[in-house]
């Protein structure tokens, strides 16, 4: 969909054609983003190397907010033919008052995490749906909410494991089964009824998957602690669901208006984009700074090629416009 | 600073230059970095995170490639050359120095850096006082943060006690190994089997890198080249 500041698409002459895609690049892209040859995951044909979506929410005949939303494989996970483990999901509330998103995460080292991230992102966006039918966000029961996923995972994870020989997948330790499969998540309740031009946004995350605003002027505001800020070597340990976290988890509050975006993303764009100051924070300040035209067109910058940045990506993105 | 955090794999190669090592096992050694140059080429996700430096070690240790992206231009493979004894101690010393250097200003630079992976190729036993070479040993290991992954290799007439007590870690869940070269071989041969051993274990440390571990993934026992033993801490009391 093109959206209605682009303006209409030319007609080509009769027997023309023109158009092209091409790859987004921040600074040097490094060696695989042109070598890498992509192999499928032959343990799930089915799944997608990337998805995307783009889309507006209205009020009656006025649009509140733009959507864009990609998940896109990394090039570390086709080059050694593994699929893509990071998944997204929303939903707007049956009274249409709230939009509920998530982003998850699939742990890398689990062979199952994608579907861990799947649970997380579809079953998980329902679920607080339809709590928030009868649920203020800032009363959400969230610690419950969050176990609740663990659960949901972790009995969805029991049946695929079923018929293993190296395990008793209805027996084993919870911990068993979140080696085979585990996700971070993050989940945003965005009030769709602003109140002088601004949407109050609740975030809850498990793990390293992050909500940023992105202010006005292009500065990226962190909704989160950014990780591994001070260790010694890097130590790739994350909290994941279905293990409970360690603490209850605390909701973030923030607010967005016109002119700013929610962008809620995995660490295969959080860990790029670090504190928001680099190249990648100044590249997708610059792009983001409206809805991109289409959802082809946000995918293609969320797989912006960079030297050594070769995980999976996602992003879902909210803009809110001026009510016309 | 940048505020990204591209992930960086060093790896260091120790080679010994002493006498012994002249003729055909120095051409052996000689031909590891071309080797591993081909290897990365082959495989782009890893050699965008890979570097690394070659230092040798004779009498003196010396830095015949600092660390560095060795796909890059312009980068050129050092050519080994032969000098004089066996000193454990000044590659110990030389490597400290360089790992420290290297990971601080690469973090600087604003890299997440994974804990450095050593492979030390020797021919002998070292010439230096056993106290000399100990105390570097210690200092390399012990009570600094970024101690790397040590992984001593020995062909020839080198002394595997005196070997196993480098393995570091020497136990627990990332314990590393030593690789021998077995009675018999011909030393030359053992070297280019060690260099491949050192290709598979960069290779595979690079998958486990993408499938979420930070860990050193050396290989498995049955996917040793011929001539080759692998070994633990303990093989040796």
């Amino acid at each position: 969909m093109a959206a209605p500041e682009e303006g209409p698409v030319r007609p080509v002459p009769e027997g023309k054609w023109q158009g092209y895609v091409e790859p987004f690049v921040v600074g040097d892209p490094g060696r695989a983003a042109a070598g890498v040859v992509p192999l499928p995951d032959e343990s799930a044909w089915d799944r997608k190397d990337t998805v995307l979506d783009a889309f507006a929410l209205r009020e009656g005949r006025a649009r509140i907010v733009e959507v864009r939303a990609a998940s896109v494989r990394g090039l570390a996970h086709r080059a050694y033919g593994k699929v893509r483990q990071d998944e997204y999901g929303f939903r707007r509330t049956a009274n249409g008052r709230y939009l509920v998103v998530c982003v998850a995460d699939g742990v890398s080292s689990g062979e199952l995490s994608h579907k861990a991230a799947m649970i997380a992102a579809k079953g998980g966006a329902r679920w607080l749906a339809g709590l928030l039918d009868r649920t203020e966000p800032a009363d959400l029961p969230w610690g419950q909410f969050i176990r609740g996923v663990a659960v949901m995972i972790e009995r969805n994870g029991r049946k695929l494991l079923r018929g293993r020989d190296d395990l008793d997948a209805e027996k084993c330790d919870v911990r068993e089964v979140a080696q085979r499969l585990a996700t971070t998540v993050l989940y945003a309740v965005i009030d769709l009824h602003a109140v002088d031009g601004t949407h109050a946004v609740h975030v809850v995350t498990v793990g390293d998957t992050s909500a940023w605003v992105l202010r006005e002027g292009g500065r990226w505001e962190p909704q989160e602690a950014v990780k591994n800020d001070g260790a010694e070597v890097f130590s790739p340990t994350v909290h994941a669901l279905p293990l409970p976290p360690a603490t209850e988890p605390v909701p973030v509050r923030t607010t967005v208006r016109a002119g700013e975006a929610l962008v809620l993303m995995t660490d295969g764009i959080g860990d790029p984009l670090g504190q928001g100051t680099g190249p990648v924070g100044r590249f997708l300040a610059d792009v983001w700074e409206r809805p991109p035209a289409s959802g082809l067109e946000f995918a293609g910058q969320i797989g912006f090629a960079r030297k050594s940045f070769d995980d999976d990506r996602t992003v879902v993105a909210v803009w809110p416009v001026n009510g016309r | 600073m940048e505020s990204e955090k591209a992930k960086i794999l060093p790896f260091y190669v120790l080679i010994d230059v002493s006498a012994s090592m002249s003729g055909d096992k120095l051409d052996q050694a000689n031909r590891i970095m071309p080797q591993v140059v081909d290897a990365l080429a082959e495989a782009p996700i890893l050699a965008d995170k890979v570097r690394f430096c070659v230092i040798d070690f004779g009498s003196d240790a010396q830095v015949r490639l600092p660390l560095c992206d060795v796909l890059d231009q312009h980068s050129s493979l050092p050519s080994l050359t032969i000098r004089g004894a066996t000193s454990y101690a000044a590659a110990f010393r030389l490597l400290r120095s360089e790992i420290e250097v290297n990971v601080k200003q690469l973090k600087a630079d604003g890299y997440l850096v994974h804990r450095p992976a050593v492979f030390f190729i020797s021919d002998g036993e070292p010439t230096d006082p056993e106290h000399e070479w100990r105390t570097a040993f210690q200092d390399l290991t012990a009570g600094f943060p970024t101690y790397p992954n040590f992984v001593p290799c020995g062909v020839d007439s080198a002394n595997p006690r005196t070997l196993a007590t480098l393995i570091h870690p020497a136990s627990g869940p990332k314990q590393m190994q030593m690789y021998l070269m077995e009675k018999g071989q011909n030393p030359a041969d053992a070297i280019a089997a060690i260099a491949e051993i050192l290709i598979s274990s960069m290779l595979a440390s690079g998958q486990s890198m993408a499938q979420g571990s930070s860990g050193m993934i050396l290989p498995a026992k049955q996917d040793l080249p011929a001539g080759i033993s692998a070994h633990s801490s303990d093989d040796f009391v």
